[in-house]
């Protein structure tokens, strides 16, 4: 941390769990979840990603933890200094560099990985080899991404496939900073391992002025899907302000594993996994001091 | 544990709908009989593949054609509950009208977007008396009929292939071929438990990154059989 930022406006907490259906069939937790580290420099750096985990895509928990490794080390290579940026070079940068170099840097990765591990005939099924065989061993790693980068002065919303990332304002009201994508409809998603993926990214840049969001969430969609509806999923956004602001993070860190346990047998039965970050002060001018 | 944040929580609905073939040729042969046994047969062997994935809620209901087409168990029912009625033979088939009424029931809503992919599972013997490329547009016009996991079963030798085929829609999944009364039972139970297994838990499907352009991964079918066991 730099010397004159005493402390970070924001404090971060997470879990992943692996679902109930996983539970039952054998099957790893395929989410990966980073959380930033607050005690250094920005930018801060929250990123979840979500292996498909179907038997073409039977390193997708490798490659959700390569994702959110990746996303990490990409972000950090913003073109300035993130406390005194140039906001629309900053923009420009997020919605094309960004997309690109994740992307580049996870297949990047992936090569990596599997000269490091080579695949072996005993991990994947016949149709799985002719698909590697045929070019489609980024889809043995396929993973979703979800990533927030925070500045003091700016945030940045990257996303490819599906999950959710909700903003709750200091009033309680859930927003979604991204667009929906119609592409993702059923169990089919846009995929880090797909052809062009990174034209399949969302991007939204919000600058930390007038009324930040209070609290950002970041979840994998077996949390979403685990709910009757929409609405019920969105609460989550203003329950969990509520109960920090009641009871602390602290109370809530207490009880994030065995609710999201809870919510995967009670609903979707796939990994869920959510990451958050809660803004330190609800004062927008108190929060200018740090921009 | 204090509350859990957020709403109401729950499993995810799988609709799945049997369409059923009731012309009159159904009747000739013992045709008809034979598919009422193998789905009764097949209801015990369906609950127990719901029990054992309680996080998938299995909802399931049937549309019958003949002259014209009508819900035949109009109920999206759970499993547990379900009871077979049985279908009796006549008249034409009016494929395309089933297909039609089923792509009204698969809008969004009465569907929910949050619904795993539905199974659609269309029986005949014959070849469609309608208009079939009509049903089977409005049906892939909805992102579920489209989404869907769509086989189907040939009830002997004068079933269309080409149009069953072409509901399917992927060349790598066929129709399965029933010309005898164990061959149906066969396929009946492969699609009520092997598929409907499958379709509970579903992977993540990337968008073009797949060979398969299948939305669920279809386990292996059984054989269609011996020829000498073959009566229809």
């Amino acid at each position: 941390m730099s010397a004159g930022l005493v402390l970070p406006p924001w404090r971060a907490l997470g879990a992943s769990r692996r679902g109930a259906a996983h539970v039952r069939s054998g099957l790893p937790n395929q989410d990966a979840l980073l959380l930033p580290d607050l005690e250094s420099d920005p930018p801060w750096i929250l990123a979840l990603a979500d292996g498909h985990g179907s038997p073409k895509s039977f390193r997708s928990d490798r490659g959700a933890l390569l994702a959110v490794n990746t996303a990490a080390a990409v972000c950090r290579r913003l073109p300035c200094d993130p406390e005194s940026p140039r906001l629309s070079t900053i923009k420009h940068w997020a919605e094309d560099y960004l997309s690109r170099e994740i992307v580049r840097c996870w297949r990047e990765a992936v090569d990596e990985d599997i000269a490091a591990h080579p695949i072996a005939a005993e991990e994947c099924t016949q149709s799985s080899l002719a698909s590697l065989e045929s070019g489609g061993h980024y889809l043995a790693y396929g993973a979703t991404l979800l990533v927030v980068m925070v500045t003091v002065t700016f945030i940045i919303y990257w996303q490819v496939g599906d999950g959710d990332i909700l903003t709750v304002a200091d009033d309680g009201v859930v927003s979604r900073p991204l667009p929906p994508d119609e592409k993702l409809f059923g169990n089919e998603t846009t995929s880090l391992c797909a052809d062009r993926s990174w034209q399949e990214a969302r991007t939204a840049f919000q600058v930390l002025a007038g009324a930040p969001p209070a609290l950002i969430l970041v979840a994998s969609d077996g949390y979403a899907n685990s709910y009757r509806d929409e609405a019920g999923f969105l609460r989550v956004g203003s329950d969990l302000l509520t109960l920090i602001r009641a009871d602390g993070l602290e109370a809530v860190a207490a009880n994030l594993s065995d609710w999201l346990d809870e919510i995967s047998r009670q609903g979707s039965g796939d990994d869920v996994t959510l990451g958050m970050l809660c803004r330190t002060t609800t004062n927008p001018a108190r929060l200018g001091q740090w921009g | 544990m204090p509350k859990l944040p957020g709403g109401e929580l729950a499993s995810r609905p799988l609709h799945f709908i049997w369409i059923a073939d009731c012309s009159g040729s159904m009747g000739v042969d013992g045709k008809i009989q034979q598919l009422n046994f193998a789905i009764r047969d097949a209801i015990p062997h369906m609950q127990k593949v719901a029990e054992d994935n309680p996080n998938a809620a299995v909802l399931v209901r049937a549309i019958k054609f003949s002259n014209g087409a009508q819900w035949h168990i109009a109920q999206p029912t759970p499993v547990a509950e379900f009871k077979w009625l049985d279908l009796e033979a006549m008249g034409v088939t009016d494929m395309g009208m089933a297909l039609s009424m089923l792509a009204e029931q698969l809008k969004i809503p009465p569907m929910s977007e949050r619904a795993l992919p539905p199974v659609l599972v269309l029986i005949s013997d014959g070849r469609p008396t309608d208009d079939f490329q009509k049903g089977l547009s409005a049906l892939l016009g909805e992102p579920w009929g489209r989404k869907a996991v769509r086989l189907a079963i040939a009830i002997g030798e004068d079933a269309d292939y080409e149009v069953l085929q072409r509901f399917i829609g992927h060349p790598e999944l066929k129709p399965l071929q029933a010309n005898s009364p164990e061959a149906l039972v066969r396929h009946i139970r492969w699609v009520s438990t092997a598929v409907l297994k499958s379709a509970s838990a579903p992977a993540s499907q990337p968008r073009e990154g797949g060979v398969s352009k299948l939305n669920v991964p279809i386990p292996a079918p059984p054989e269609s059989g011996d020829a000498a066991e073959d009566v229809w």
